[in-house]
């Protein structure tokens, strides 16, 4: 087993350098010279010695596999840089947006679980009726409608036209848990639609097939009652699929945020991922993309580890 | 029922929610909530990183001169100015203006910072303009004399640009620091990439100013949440007021619009390709464009037909009947299109981008429209990083473009139509006529008013002619306000963005 754990480390880690390799030299192909366009804000034309000076200020002037090396041994040292923007370190940016970026996503998934579990235990307890019908065309309906168009109805609706939430922005949990739990409320739903609609279809698919099982014939047979089978047998068991799709969506989830953190104003790592996209800030770009990769690779491994750990075929094929 | 540990546990814990609903932030008393359109990438005074950085740099720092409501010059650090001789400026500094530290401004920090400007190491926006300089002369705290290479008559109006704005000279250095400036606001706080907070600043030169206790500036990029955030009552006032949002915001009692034309979008040409060479080609581009269709298609109607060079109307340099030179004439194209050799046309390419709806739906309008005279122009959108590095590359054929000029003065220009100037996105590529380049720059030395007037007449009826750019439309620039906003005003012209200044007068409630 420790063999085995050690070989998916080395994996894992090889798959972080080439992310790395790849993403550095892709940021670095793509046209467009990060000097320029900070020196050409506003659509006005930059000196060319100043644009010469800040190139040479940001080691862009050095060969690209001078560039490669030194990203290398810094990214060996765990240092991420700074940004080419304004010198701040990326580390710090990662650190206090990537939590606000997971507490969306936590707070979404929260949600989904919410609504999620007992609507589809409940529509497949009635299997066939309006209320199932009901409830899958609008779990149909959540997954087609694109999230930025769910994002601004809720703006329009709850902040313009009904003036019960702010239209979006940020406050820090510390300074105010009530103001920041009501600015998370709607970009936390509009992240939460999607993700309702899976939790549904995987609830009442696997509880019907629970409902048909062996296990649950004997129970009722037992003459336990009604509730007591679906809380502890048929949810239970039906549970578990459910939270392995969860699971993998949350990681997609990771990349997804774009839409909602910009249309909601939320500041997590998606911004300055766009942003500096749009200003070619290498290190930024960089870092916050394998930052989503460490975590994207991390919890891939923990997935691998606990399955192995529970079933032995894994470790052994 | 009776009390458990977890339900005292879950009870404490909701302790901190129990407020009545909405949960809105309430405005503190005094301080302006403004709407910015994105977060400053960075607000070191000398570097032009875009204009919500030039609103911040407007309200903390403060320059020799600047502009006032109505375009004029006036005063700040210095408080009078002359001309001793057509390559000598003299600045008499304010007794009472003093640095955000409690240091009194004087001549030795100016020289300080126009020589640190100028430094080779230098990545100030206008170092080029500080290296004119050939010495500072400072024969007492009060007074600098600057002394040009060559006769400047437009000193002054860089000495109010945002982006030469002077700090002090002992400001705290090291990572994360900020220059001190002396503006009427001092920067306390900030959430990056969020929101920053300004307090006014006590001991500002300016009796009774500023009006309000502080600014609270948060940063929007959505423009249509920004829209939203004013009118859900989220902030008082708000800049790039989207184009498609005016009608509304105009109808709504309970808001402001105050919007001026200003900034413009135009054609740019690399005249080392095929065809674009040739005045007469250009020249026929510039009479194929029907411009309202512009104004209409990219400005939901907000904004005009620019007809010729983007002096301003009501500028004292404008003229009418030149003004409006490019006007629409498709036989006068097909015409000139005859007379250049090709009657029926060409095959060219348009870059623009597609990140910026304005940039694209402005190309796409142009292309219909020489589709008409029989140029075929393909559309390239690129996002705007690589748009800007192929411009500045010259590798385009017809680019569109937009921004404004640098002030309301015509030496203005100099950036769009100077040929002599480095390869630059937002002039033509290859493109040098001579005697504009001789007109500005006598332009730029001559010091009487009706001399500078007829230089600028002739400058434009060369233009005309030669068309090194191609003036499309003006686009107008808006902020939205609550009716409590008061003494906030948009600046006409070129100077829209630096209506940040208004902001040591404005007062809220």
């Amino acid at each position: 087993m420790l063999l085995w754990a050690a070989r998916r480390v080395v994996v894992s880690l090889v798959l972080i350098w080439t992310v790395a390799t790849v993403v550095f030299t892709v940021i670095h192909l793509v046209p467009g010279d990060p000097a320029e366009l900070l020196l050409s804000s506003g659509g006005v034309a930059p000196d060319p010695a100043a644009v010469a000076e800040l190139r040479e200020r940001l080691g862009l002037d050095r060969p690209f596999l001078v560039q490669y090396g030194d990203f290398l041994s810094r990214l060996a040292r765990g240092d991420l840089g700074t940004s080419m923007i304004d010198d701040h370190p990326i580390m710090d940016e990662v650190l206090l947006r990537l939590p606000r970026t997971l507490e969306l996503i936590a707070a979404g998934a929260v949600l989904a679980v919410m609504i999620g579990i007992p609507v589809g235990t409940e529509a497949a307890l009635r299997r066939g009726t309006v209320f199932d019908r009901a409830t899958s065309a609008t779990a149909a309906l959540l997954l087609a409608v694109p999230i930025f168009v769910v994002g601004t109805l809720l703006v329009l609706v709850f902040a313009q036209w009904l003036r019960w939430m702010p239209a979006g922005g940020y406050v820090p949990l510390a300074r105010d848990p009530w103001q920041h739990l009501t600015l998370l409320t709607m970009p936390a739903l509009a992240i939460a639609k999607g993700l309702v609609a899976v939790v549904f279809r995987m609830t009442r698919a696997a509880v019907l097939d629970s409902l048909s099982r062996d296990f649950v014939r004997t129970a009722r047979a037992k003459g336990l009652s009604p509730a007591r089978i679906l809380v502890h047998h048929v949810v239970r068991n039906a549970i578990i699929p459910v939270l392995t799709v969860l699971a993998l969506h949350m990681g997609t989830l990771l990349g997804g945020t774009v839409l909602v953190e910009y249309v909601f104003n939320w500041p997590g790592l998606s911004t300055p991922l766009l942003k500096a996209v749009e200003a070619r800030d290498y290190p930024m770009v960089i870092g916050i993309v394998l930052t989503i990769s460490v975590l994207f690779v991390a919890l891939n491994l923990v997935m691998d580890l606990v399955y192995a750990a529970l079933d032995p075929r894994i470790r052994h094929a | 029922m009776t009390p458990t540990r977890r339900s005292l546990l879950a009870a404490g814990a909701a302790l901190p929610f129990l407020r009545a609903w909405p949960a809105r932030a309430q405005r503190q008393t005094g301080v302006l909530r403004f709407g910015l359109s994105s977060f400053p990438p960075s607000i070191q005074p000398w570097v032009n990183t875009g204009t919500a950085a030039a609103t911040v740099k407007l309200l903390i720092h403060r320059g020799l001169v600047s502009f006032a409501p109505d375009g004029s010059l006036r005063g700040e650090l210095a408080e009078a100015w002359s001309n001793d001789s057509p390559t000598s400026w003299t600045f008499r500094l304010r007794e009472n203006a003093l640095f955000q530290n409690g240091d009194r401004v004087t001549a030795e920090d100016i020289r300080w910072n126009l020589e640190q400007m100028a430094s080779e190491r230098s990545t100030a926006y206008h170092r080029a303009q500080a290296q004119r300089i050939a010495r500072i002369e400072t024969p007492d705290a009060r007074t600098v004399r600057i002394v040009t290479a060559e006769p400047m008559v437009t000193l002054p109006l860089w000495c109010a640009s945002y982006h030469m704005m002077m700090v002090s000279p002992r400001s705290p250095t090291g990572a994360g620091s900020l220059p001190v400036g002396a503006g009427p606001f001092v920067l306390k706080g900030q959430e990056r990439g969020v929101s920053l907070d300004l307090e006014a600043f006590d001991r500002y030169y300016k009796p009774g100013l500023p009006r309000l206790r502080g600014i609270r500036m948060v940063a929007y990029a959505d423009e249509n949440l920004r829209v939203a955030a004013l009118q859900a009552g989220d902030v008082d006032l708000i800049e790039y007021v989207p184009w498609q949002a005016m009608a509304s915001i105009e109808a709504d009692p309970k808001l402001r619009l105050d919007a001026t034309d200003g900034p413009f979008m135009y054609l740019v040409f690399n005249a080392t390709r095929p065809h674009l060479g040739d005045a007469r080609i250009r020249r026929a581009i510039a009479h194929a464009i029907k411009r309202e269709e512009i104004v209409k298609a990219a400005f939901f109607g907000r904004g005009s037909p620019l007809e010729g060079l983007p002096l301003m109307p009501g500028s004292a340099f404008h003229d009418p009947e030149l003004a409006s030179g490019w006007r629409y004439d498709p036989a006068r194209a097909r015409a000139l299109l005859a007379e250049a050799g090709v009657p029926n046309g060409f095959t060219t390419s348009i870059l623009a981008t597609a990140q910026y709806g304005m940039h694209k739906d402005t190309a796409e309008v142009v292309q219909q429209n020489l589709a008409a005279v029989g140029i075929q122009a393909e559309l390239r959108l690129p996002d705007w990083a690589t748009r800007v590095t192929l411009g500045n590359r010259g590798q385009y054929d017809i680019a569109v473009m937009g921004t404004t000029t640098e002030n309301n003065d015509p030496d203005g220009l100099s950036t769009l139509i100077d040929g002599s100037l480095a390869p630059s996105f937002v002039r033509s590529f290859g493109l040098r006529v001579p005697r504009i380049e001789e007109l500005l720059a006598a332009g730029r030395a001559e010091f009487d008013g009706g001399k500078r007037r007829a230089i600028y007449a002739e400058l434009q009826r060369i233009a005309l002619a030669e068309a090194p750019i191609v003036g499309l439309a003006w686009r107008s620039q808006g902020y939205a306000m609550t009716p409590e906003v008061k003494g906030f005003k948009a600046l006409g012209g070129a100077l829209n963005f630096y209506s940040g200044i208004t902001l040591e007068e404005a007062s809220i409630g």
